[in-house]
Order: structure tokens, then C-alpha cells, then sequence
């Protein structure tokens, strides 16, 4: 998850409980910030989809445009339209910081935390379950699962929840290799 | 020739003159008289009045051609002692001379000792620093090429590993990390992390 810088911190803070508290009188909280997660994810891997809508000489309104059209038929409305309010509002390079804020609201308010995962193949739904399972047993907490699919990790998978990765990566190990050598 | 009383007599024989003498050379006598008397007067006149003046005016000449004597004794005097004091001078400039060419043999050879022994410590810092040069350069070959060697191994490691990774193996990790995860306690897992 992206870290938030101290100057914005209240800002962003500020968008993140606007947006859990819209989400969550949709009563689409859920699904909206399991959507929204997704997209902070690619938006933080696409640099044409960061300078697209971080650049200044592309009117607020196109941006929002992009973001609808990329967006339409794969989220719900409201996911999309929280989104083009992040990006209208001229925040749009503080939107993973948001998001992130956002996710750990939802999971506290489920006195939950937030295990990001990051596997190189999507996992199943039954995978899923049983992932969530273990990470709580693992760390004592409900889990509320974030999985990633990044082919960077070559295979396995890496768990982050709060401060404890569970690294079981392939890259981990051939990065330790290299070092060993 | 014509006797005296014959020249008297003829010349008393023309009407006299009084602007004119007997004689065509000699005044007449009483003249004589007179202008010898006043002759003598104005002499000693000139004796008394003028000789001191004239004895001190010479005398005065005497003390300045004197003071000339004295004062070329004295410039000679002086140009001699010149002389020597220039001679002595050249003296001492030839004796500074030979004493600054002494300090100059002195430092020339000091220069060229220290430079000497300078070089040689050149020669050997700069021999020495080739040494740790070539060692390092060796070193660092030999880490370089550790290194590319270690690049090249895990680079060839994880192609093989792609290679490898099919779906079956993808879930296999999965499922392994799965298992491992589930079969850790909260304690272990803050232990661990």
C-alpha cells in the first residue's frame, strides 16, 4: 500500500472517511472498496494511467471521462463515481493513499485489518477463503483479503498485514540467491 | 754730431715759443724739476696709499692661491682615500662575491640532495601505490567477476525457474504457502515477521 505523505495526510484522511461514508450508506461498502482497492492497484502499476489523470493540462472533465470510460461495465456506479470525485477534485495522485485509508477504515469498522496479497495467478474464491483463514489464524485477526495478481512475484505469494509480510515468493527466493551468491 | 750748447744756441736763434720746448725731446729743466719732485711725490704717494692695498691684495692672492694648494691636497687626499675605499669596497664585493657563491654551490647541492631523495620517495610511494593499485585493480576483477558470475547464475536460475512454472506448480505454491500460513500460531507469526 502506498504510504501518505505528512503535508496531506489530513486531506487525504478527509476524502478517505468521505468515501467510506458514502460507500457505506450506498451499503455497497463491501463490493465498492474491493473495486476501488483494484483500481489503486492499476493505477499504481500504469504510468499512462497515473500521467492521464495527475496532468494539469487535461481539463478536469476529460479526466473524469477517462476514469468513467475505463471504469464502465467493470464497477459499480458508485465506485466510479467516488473515483471521478477524487479526480475532479485535482487528487488524483493522492488516490492510493486515499483508497488505501479507505480500505483500513472499512476494515476497522469490521474490526478487521487489511492483509494485502500479492500472488502471480489469480487465486480461486475457495483459495481466497481458506488464504483469509490462515492469515487470521496467523496473526490472530480477522482479515479483511486484498489480493493482487502481480507477475513480478514470479510465483507463490506474499502476505502483508499491518507491519508482518508472510513472504513466500519465488522472487524472494531467487533475490536471496542472488545475494547468497 | 751737435753739441748741446750749439743745439741751446740754434734752437735759441728762432723766435721762442712758449708753447714749445727747446729741445724736441727733453722738457725744459725746471720742468724736469718739477715733474721729477712730483714724479717722486706721487710715487711715494702711491707707495704709502696704495702699497698696503696692494701688499694685501697680494697677499690675498697668495692665501687664495694657497687655499687652492691647500684644497687640491685636499681632493687629492680625498681621491686617494677613494681610492682605497673603492679598493677596499672591491674588496669586500669580491669576498661577498665568492661568499654568495659559496651559498649558492651550498644550496644548489642541498637542492639537489633534497630533490634527489624527494624523487626517490616519489619513486617508491608511486611504486608502491602501483602495487595496491594492481592488487585492487585484481580485487576488484576478481569481485567484478564473482559478481557477473552470481548476475549471470541467478539470472540463468530464474529463467529455468519460469520455465518451470507452469499452472500445476503455480498452485502448488499456493497451496503450500496456504498450508504453511494456516499451520502458524499468531506467536510463531510475530516471532518470524
Amino acid at each position: 500500500m502506498s504510504p501518505s505523505n505528512g503535508g496531506g495526510d489530513n486531506r487525504i484522511d478527509g476524502y478517505a472517511r468521505a468515501l467510506f461514508e458514502i460507500a457505506r450508506a450506498e451499503g455497497t461498502l463491501d463490493e465498492v472498496e474491493d473495486e476501488l482497492f483494484r483500481f489503486a492497484r492499476s493505477y499504481e502499476s500504469s504510468e499512462e494511467l497515473r500521467n492521464a489523470l495527475t496532468d494539469d493540462a487535461i481539463p478536469a472533465a476529460r479526466r473524469q471521462s477517462i476514469v468513467e470510460d475505463l471504469l464502465d461495465g467493470k464497477a459499480t456506479p458508485t465506485t466510479v463515481q467516488l473515483v471521478s470525485l477524487v479526480v475532479a477534485g485535482g487528487r488524483s495522485r493522492d488516490l492510493p493513499a486515499i483508497i488505501d485509508r479507505l480500505v483500513q477504515r472499512a476494515a476497522s469498522s469490521k474490526d478487521a485489518a487489511v492483509a494485502e496479497v500479492r500472488s502471480a495467478v489469480a487465486l480461486t474464491s475457495d483459495q481466497e477463503d481458506r488464504l483469509r483463514a490462515a492469515l487470521a489464524n496467523a496473526t490472530g485477526r480477522n482479515v479483511n483479503l486484498k489480493v493482487v495478481v502481480d507477475p513480478a512475484v514470479l510465483g507463490g505469494i506474499v502476505a502483508t498485514v499491518g507491519d508482518v509480510v508472510i513472504d513466500g515468493t519465488v522472487r524472494t527466493h531467487l533475490d536471496q540467491l542472488t545475494s547468497r551468491l | 754730431m751737435m753739441s748741446w750748447d750749439a743745439f741751446v744756441a740754434a734752437a735759441g736763434e728762432g723766435e721762442e715759443q712758449i708753447d714749445r720746448t727747446h729741445s724736441w725731446i727733453w722738457p725744459e729743466g725746471y720742468e724736469i724739476w718739477f715733474g721729477g719732485i712730483a714724479s717722486v711725490m706721487i710715487f711715494g704717494l702711491l707707495y704709502w696709499k696704495a702699497g698696503p692695498l696692494v701688499k694685501k691684495a697680494m697677499a690675498g692672492r697668495t692665501q687664495r692661491v694657497q687655499d687652492e694648494l691647500d684644497a687640491a691636497k685636499q681632493d687629492e687626499d680625498d681621491a686617494v682615500a677613494e681610492a682605497a675605499r673603492i679598493r677596499q669596497a672591491k674588496g669586500d664585493i669580491e669576498s661577498e662575491r665568492t661568499r654568495m657563491l659559496a651559498q649558492a654551490d651550498e644550496r644548489a647541492a642541498a637542492l639537489l640532495t633534497d630533490g634527489r631523495e624527494r624523487l626517490d620517495r616519489e619513486v617508491d610511494e608511486l611504486e608502491a601505490k602501483a602495487v595496491a593499485d594492481i592488487a585492487s585493480a585484481g580485487s576488484r576483477s576478481s569481485d567484478e567477476l564473482r559478481a557477473e558470475i552470481a548476475r549471470l547464475a541467478a539470472s540463468a536460475a530464474e529463467r529455468v525457474v519460469e520455465s518451470s512454472l507452469d499452472d500445476a506448480t503455480q498452485q502448488r505454491l499456493i497451496e503450500d504457502f496456504i498450508a504453511n500460513v494456516g499451520a502458524t500460531t499468531p506467536a510463531e507469526q510475530g516471532a518470524s515477521s
